[in-house]
């Protein structure tokens, strides 16, 4: 039971920081490689704040969420839809915005470098995480708050993007985006607000880590990039339920694997897994069979 | 052929002649003069990471190598004039960027000596290099396999397993028996501790090992393992993980109700343990310098670092420190700064050893010994472990 627990806050982990990334990859189709150093950077700033001032779990929290919001709309302005602009279409601008996400996260990245010399960094807050302990089992505050947070947004992402209007001219962008705008969809504000919100949840993701933690590193972003990429293309590229059932999929075959104490072989089954599914599901657990028609 | 023509080609073959011989006379005195003495500028190339995953290492041991050129410029330790120019190469974090910047600085004929990269996975790879090519490099930190291998390849910081020993006498002292390890497999340095030498010194004491945990660079949750080493209730633990996987994991081993005593690596000095708070209180772990030691030496270290810099000295200056004065001992010892002057001058120091900020340094070959220090950290600082 402790095991699933600690999967549970592993998977909700993983599900906070891969959400940003999903909604942004499965709507308007922009494969963000800068989301892990918007994480980072997005509590990075908190720590910079909290380095004078101790501040309480909400403000710090609410200070990431605005900075990752404010770094993922500046990256759409100032990179990604430039890209698109010069673009012959979506699919030539792919491979681009790929290479353009790498290169726009190499900054934040080597600024916090430089600033902690590549030290670990974490809060300081006047928020103290306790331990709850019931039927035998312990869980601390913070790990509840990412559980529920997770849990909250993942099924919340997934009921608007599914039900929505909003949500369903996403979609529609996500499948052609030029028959979309035909359709009276405006493409650059709903990507600008999709990006916004993606950086958002990528802030949050990495307060509440940063909390979770005790401390990150500037890499520690970069890290999670892997996972999320493997999350979202296990649940199925355009399948926001795919994404939260992949995330604790993932997290509990990691947990499954260190509870056996084959704790260097945790990347190898966790990724060995996926690469099984994929080859007997290739669009992944919930991702849609592509059709063309010819 | 005309006299004029006979003429031309004459001067002109004396031109290529005279050419010839001052190319030669330059390239020997790249190598050192003409096969001895100090040259007026020496050039020594520091190969490290300046960015990075470990920046701190290579930051740190440029700040202690340039505290040691002032000294020895102004000491005049070389010879009247003499000056040492120290010639950054940022190696990043990457294997293959050491590699490259590594055979640029060897390709530099002006540079005579490296300070080699910090990490043992780059440092392995480019001490086969400095062999190949002749050029002496000292190596601070990297205290993995593979790299003291040839006679070009030094070692001023030694393998952490050297002095290792002193916290299972510690542990021993305070009455352990049983012991669990929780150890980043991945990481050379701890994977070599973790599987070899701590279950051997601890069964030379009489220990046992009842858990040995395995985790990779990227496990970044503790939780699990956490909860396993509650449960198993060790006497201590012996944790040797990175500096971000370190203040994770005290945190969750408190959240886990684990209360015993936990030791750790040198890699938790220079601060990098600040971030876990009052979680980190009473970790013990072997440094091979710390602002805490009272030798005459390392306390002259402190004071000039402190005066140059307005902040305490980390492990890594003082390798960085005492690297540049291994080599500064090395060019007075041979009394040639060619490299191979250097070499041979490295390996006469080696031989007899000597004190630098980390205390008395002595050699098993190319191979740096110390005592350390054993440390304990309490309210964000660094106290003489009793």
């Amino acid at each position: 039971m402790q095991n699933l627990l600690n999967a549970a806050t592993l998977g909700s982990i993983y599900l906070l920081f891969a959400l940003g990334m999903a909604l942004v990859w499965g709507t308007i189709g922009i494969l963000n490689f800068a989301h892990g150093a918007t994480f980072m950077f997005s509590a990075f700033v908190g720590h910079l704040v909290t380095r004078d001032t101790e501040l309480p779990f909400v403000a710090v929290v609410l200070i990431a969420v605005l900075v990752g919001a404010a770094i993922a709309a500046l990256i759409q302005l100032l990179a990604f839809r430039p890209i698109l602009k010069r673009s012959k279409n979506q699919h030539a601008a792919e491979m681009r915005i790929l290479i353009g996400g790498i290169g726009v996260a190499a900054i934040p990245l080597a600024l916090a470098q430089h600033v902690t010399r590549s030290s670990p960094f974490g809060f300081r807050s006047s928020y103290d995480a306790e331990v709850i302990q019931f039927l035998g089992l312990r869980l601390t505050t913070t790990a509840a708050v990412v559980i529920v947070a997770g849990l909250a947004i993942g099924i919340g992402l997934t009921v608007w993007v599914r039900r929505s209007r909003q949500g369903l001219a996403l979609r529609a962008i996500g499948v052609d985006a030029e028959t979309a705008a035909g359709m009276g969809v405006n493409r650059t504000v709903l990507a600008f607000g999709t990006m916004a919100t993606a950086g958002a949840l990528a802030g949050l993701a990495g307060a509440l880590l940063t909390f979770q933690l005790g401390a990150i590193a500037p890499e520690t972003g970069d890290q999670l990039l892997i996972k999320a990429f493997a999350v979202i293309v296990l649940g199925g590229l355009g399948s926001m339920a795919g994404t939260v059932i992949g995330a604790y999929v993932l997290a509990g075959a990691e947990t499954l694997v260190l509870h056996l104490n084959y704790g260097t072989w945790v990347d190898a089954v966790s990724f060995g897994l996926i690469f099984l599914i994929l080859l007997a599901r290739p669009q992944g657990l919930f991702g849609r069979k592509e059709v063309r028609r010819t | 052929m005309g006299s004029a023509a006979r003429t031309r080609r004459t001067l002109l073959a004396g031109l290529a002649a005279c050419a010839v011989f001052a190319t030669a006379a330059c390239g020997s005195s790249a190598e050192g003069g003409s096969g001895g003495g100090i040259q007026s500028t020496i050039k020594i190339a520091q190969v490290q990471d300046q960015t990075g995953a470990i920046a701190y290492a290579g930051l740190g041991a440029s700040e202690g190598a340039e505290l040691a050129i002032e000294e020895i410029d102004e000491q005049g330790f070389l010879g009247p004039g003499v000056k040492v120019e120290l010639a950054k190469y940022d190696t990043a974090g990457e294997i293959e960027r050491a590699s490259s910047e590594m055979t640029k600085a060897m390709g530099d004929r002006d540079v005579d000596v490296i300070i080699g990269p910090a990490a043992t996975q780059q440092a392995a790879a480019v001490a086969p290099l400095v062999g190949r090519q002749k050029v002496p490099t000292v190596f601070t930190q990297a205290g993995g396999d593979g790299v003291v291998v040839n006679d070009y390849t030094f070692r001023a910081t030694p393998p952490m397993e050297s002095y290792y020993e002193q916290v299972l006498d510690h542990l021993k002292q305070k009455g352990a028996t049983n012991i669990s390890v929780l150890y980043n497999a991945t990481f050379p340095t701890f994977a070599l501790l973790g599987e070899d030498a701590v279950p051997e010194m601890a069964k030379a004491r009489g220990m046992n090992i009842v858990q040995s945990l395995p985790v990779q660079t990227t496990t970044q949750d503790f939780a699990g393992q956490s909860q396993q080493i509650a449960q198993k209730r060790p006497d201590a633990l012996v944790m040797l993980l990175i500096a971000p996987q370190s203040v994770t994991a005290l945190r969750q081993l408190k959240d886990a109700g684990y209360d015993n005593r936990i030791v750790a690596t040198s890699v938790q000095a220079a601060g990098n343990i600040a971030a876990a708070g009052a979680d980190a209180d009473g970790l013990v772990y072997p440094v091979p310098f710390s602002t805490a030691m009272d030798g005459e030496s390392s306390v002259a270290f402190t004071a000039a670092f402190r005066e140059k810099y307005r902040k305490d000295p980390t492990p890594y200056a003082a390798d960085g420190y005492d690297a540049m004065w291994f080599i500064a001992r090395a060019i007075k010892a041979s009394g040639d700064s060619s490299r191979e002057g250097i070499r041979q001058g490295l390996a006469t120091v080696a031989k007899e050893g000597f004190t630098g900020a980390m205390g008395k340094l002595t050699f098993e070959g190319n191979d740096a010994r110390i005592d350390g220090a054993l440390v304990q950290w309490r309210d964000g600082k660094e106290t003489l472990a009793q």
